[in-house]
């Protein structure tokens, strides 16, 4: 009896040593990152359904990668310029999303007050869909401009 | 032993007094008399789910038009048009209320249903009421202005709206005749002959100046460079310049649309305002809620 009571103590005495914290082995901080994580991941997976597909979600990745990515989140428009280029190709073709691209960059560069000719987007952007510059009166979606577009 | 007797008729007495009491208040309570009553109530507080439930609690005791209709035009207000349809063709005929219930069957099409079903509902006269037929040209003219066809001349239009009606709708009509569209051919011709000048005339300012901007000064730095006989720059500039020319063209025919579809929006918006203050014309009954 008196065996089995100073097994059971020595065992309870011997597993809290092991788990206790020492002096000459400290507990190290957790890895936490501080990093604000962002709601709109990238997407750098290359489409191989097809030949311009390949080229062109290619280089898109690669404009992400190293332009995007390090300058940041500039365009005052959702979706970004990148990213109406590449819809507006995948919706109509190369050379129509090509114009597209131009009205749209030039757009972009405009100094004088667009802010009251777009509405806004929930990410906080103005929104600008391809759907209102594919030449078809039918597609065109007129949001007002104090609404706030999900 | 009187006693005991005394107790015992005592208990009776208040044990038959009870079970008596108990069955007259659950009959009053789910009477039929009660349940319209509180239906009602529901009704006129335009609590009309729960009206709707009442009511038809009410059809599975007993026959009732009214509440039959009023399921037919709670269901409407809750835009159920179909099930408003259902339950109001059993009110067509030999019923008091079958002009009411024609009447509310148009309007669930007239809100449920498209132009083209509408008009072919009333050209066809199906289920016609005749005592409101003036109001049922009204809502088809309403529709007219809501559509894109072409509209009849004022006098056929306005033929069926008294003078009061005519005066407030002389606008709307005005606008749907004239809505100052812009035309995407022009928008694109005026930036093909000046850049940006087609987004000027679609009310796009500032996107045309930057337009003027961007291709002037890229025409002029393709010149100076060929002028400068810098051959490669000249043509490159000259690419650029070519390229958001043909973007700036393409981009006035697109601000044109965008003009139109703002004009077009906000018509409609403020017409089914007027509309709406207006019940779109239809009558309000006074029968229904007191």
């Amino acid at each position: 009896m008196i065996k089995i009571i100073f097994l059971f103590v020595a065992f309870f005495f011997l597993s809290s040593l092991s788990l206790a914290q020492t002096d000459w082995i400290k507990w190290d901080k957790a890895e936490e990152s501080y990093q604000i994580k962002s709601e709109y991941g990238r997407n750098y997976k290359w489409n191989r359904t097809s030949i311009s597909s390949t080229v062109l979600s290619g280089a898109q990745s690669l404009y992400y990668f190293f332009i995007s990515d390090l300058d940041g989140k500039n365009c005052p428009f959702h979706p970004s310029c990148s990213v109406f280029f590449i819809e507006s190709s995948m919706r109509t073709n190369v050379f129509k999303a090509a114009l597209m691209f131009a009205d749209r960059f030039v757009r972009d560069t405009n100094l004088f007050k667009r802010y009251p000719h777009y509405p806004k987007h929930a990410s906080g952007s103005l929104y600008d869909p391809v759907e209102n510059y594919l030449l078809n009166q039918a597609l065109v979606k007129y949001f007002p401009r104090e609404e706030i577009v999900e | 032993m009187s006693r005991i007797k005394l107790l015992q008729f005592f208990l009776f007495l208040v044990a038959t007094g009870n079970i008596y009491a108990q069955r007259t208040a659950a009959d009053d309570l789910f009477s039929v008399n009660n349940r319209i009553a509180f239906a009602e109530y529901l009704f006129c507080a335009e609590d009309y789910l729960r009206a709707v439930v009442e009511f038809r609690e009410v059809l599975k005791s007993s026959a009732n038009d009214t509440a039959r209709f009023r399921i037919g035009y709670a269901l409407n207000k809750m835009n159920r048009y179909r099930e408003a349809e259902d339950n109001l063709k059993g009110l067509f005929f030999s019923s008091q209320l079958s002009e009411e219930a024609r009447l509310e069957f148009y309007k669930s099409n007239y809100f449920g249903k498209d132009f083209i079903d509408y008009g072919d509902l009333l050209e066809y006269n199906n289920y016609l009421p005749e005592k409101y037929h003036s109001v049922l040209l009204k809502t088809y003219h309403n529709k007219l202005l809501l559509q894109s066809r072409s509209l009849p001349d004022s006098s056929t239009f306005f033929s069926v709206y008294n003078s009061d009606e005519k005066e407030e709708l002389l606008k709307f009509y005005m606008m749907k005749k004239r809505p100052g569209y812009k035309n995407e051919t022009t928008a694109a011709l005026l930036s093909a002959v000046l850049p940006g000048a087609g987004k000027v005339y679609s009310n796009e300012t500032g996107d045309g100046i930057t337009s003027f901007l961007f291709t002037g000064i890229l025409t002029f730095l393709a010149v100076n460079n060929f002028q400068n006989d810098h051959k490669i720059r000249g043509w490159i500039f000259t690419g650029l310049a070519a390229y958001f020319y043909a973007g700036n063209i393409y981009g006035s025919a697109a601000a044109a649309q965008n003009f139109n579809a703002g004009i077009k929006f906000n018509f409609e918006k403020e017409f089914i305002l007027f509309l709406d203050g207006k019940n779109h014309f239809f009558p309000e009954y006074n029968f229904l809620c007191k």
